[in-house]
């Protein structure tokens, strides 16, 4: 089964939201799912503290540089998604989890100075195509994005497709249901409600799907 | 899609591709990395031993035997010598009620 890992350089973009949304919205369509959380602020070990985790979950915490590859081995089988939340910075660890990945994602908030450090891992990834002679699929998302796109949010958009570079729709939302996540634990069905919780269910459910189309080789 | 299942996944279409894993592919991928600026930052182990709290110094002479039997005493116990003093210093103060 597939490793998707989650990966930019930038701190604050949003990777362990992406990550936690993907992964419980696959366990909630009927995946395994293991998580490695590699991030030293352990977000998604904060998380999984908070409350019961969903059915069909697992957490593995404070997964270091040493440990990662033997780590992915280990999960990487048959009938488990393993997600691998990295720590926001440029760092040996990020570039051995992407070189074991069946899937990037690059979560980006729509501004210059995101786009600017995220586009750091698609360079890291070129390389390690170049490197390991393997294609490696990736794919950015836009994260905190807001109802209405800003004319910043057009533009790093039409520059990263106009250099090929495959963009997740949709984007997921800036909403209170995925901050509420690191309060309440779970996943966003059983949380308590927080602001627009369909629309926050319907955009968590549509990217997982987006993403499962990208391991399925839809897209 | 908000109710039940949102979409269904077929798990025999997830496949994990294959993985270089060898030693030789690692290095590949630690250098193009490093070349980006992605180097090592795992907090490094400490090598050796660590510093003693013991900062302390007594500058006391004691009788050859004395100073042979503490001597022994600590490496029977596998302790420094300062804690044999230490001992004995609480051994004192707690017979003057201290």
């Amino acid at each position: 089964m597939p490793t998707v890992v989650i990966a930019s350089p930038k701190g604050g973009a949003g990777k362990s939201t992406t990550a936690i949304l993907l992964g419980t919205e696959l366990a909630h369509a009927g995946a395994n799912v293991v998580m490695l959380d590699c991030d030293p602020n352990r977000s998604l070990t904060l998380w999984a503290d908070r409350g019961p985790l969903p059915d069909r979950m697992r957490v593995l915490s404070n997964v270091t540089e040493s440990e990662i590859v033997k780590t992915i081995k280990q999960y990487d089988t048959d009938g488990q998604i393993v997600i691998v939340d990295l720590e926001g910075v440029a760092s040996r660890l990020v570039s051995r989890a992407i070189s074991q990945a069946d899937l990037v994602i690059t979560p980006m908030r729509a501004t210059t100075l995101d786009a600017t450090i995220g586009i750091r891992a698609l360079q890291l990834i070129a390389e390690e195509e170049e490197a390991l002679d393997r294609k490696i699929p990736h794919a950015v998302v836009f994260t905190m994005t807001k109802a209405i796109r800003s004319k910043q949010h057009s533009g790093i958009s039409s520059s990263l497709a106009a250099q090929g570079v495959d963009l997740i729709d949709p984007p997921l939302m800036e909403r209170s249901a995925f901050s509420a996540l690191f309060e309440f634990g779970g996943n966003l069905r059983n949380m308590p409600a927080q602001g627009n919780m369909n629309g926050a269910i319907d955009n968590a459910a549509q990217f997982a799907q987006a993403v499962y189309k990208r391991l399925a080789g839809e897209v | 899609m908000t109710e039940g299942k949102p979409f269904n996944i077929d798990l025999g279409r997830l496949k994990s591709r294959e993985k270089d894993r060898s030693p030789q592919a690692l290095e590949k991928v630690d250098r193009a990395g490093e070349e980006l600026g992605f180097i090592g930052r795992d907090a490094q182990k400490r090598r050796g031993r660590r510093p003693s709290p013991r900062t302390g110094q007594v500058h006391a002479k004691v009788m050859p035997e004395v100073s042979e039997e503490i001597a022994n005493e600590a490496k029977r116990r596998g302790v420094q010598q300062g804690v044999i003093i230490e001992e004995a210093w609480a051994l004192y103060k707690d017979k003057s009620g201290n």
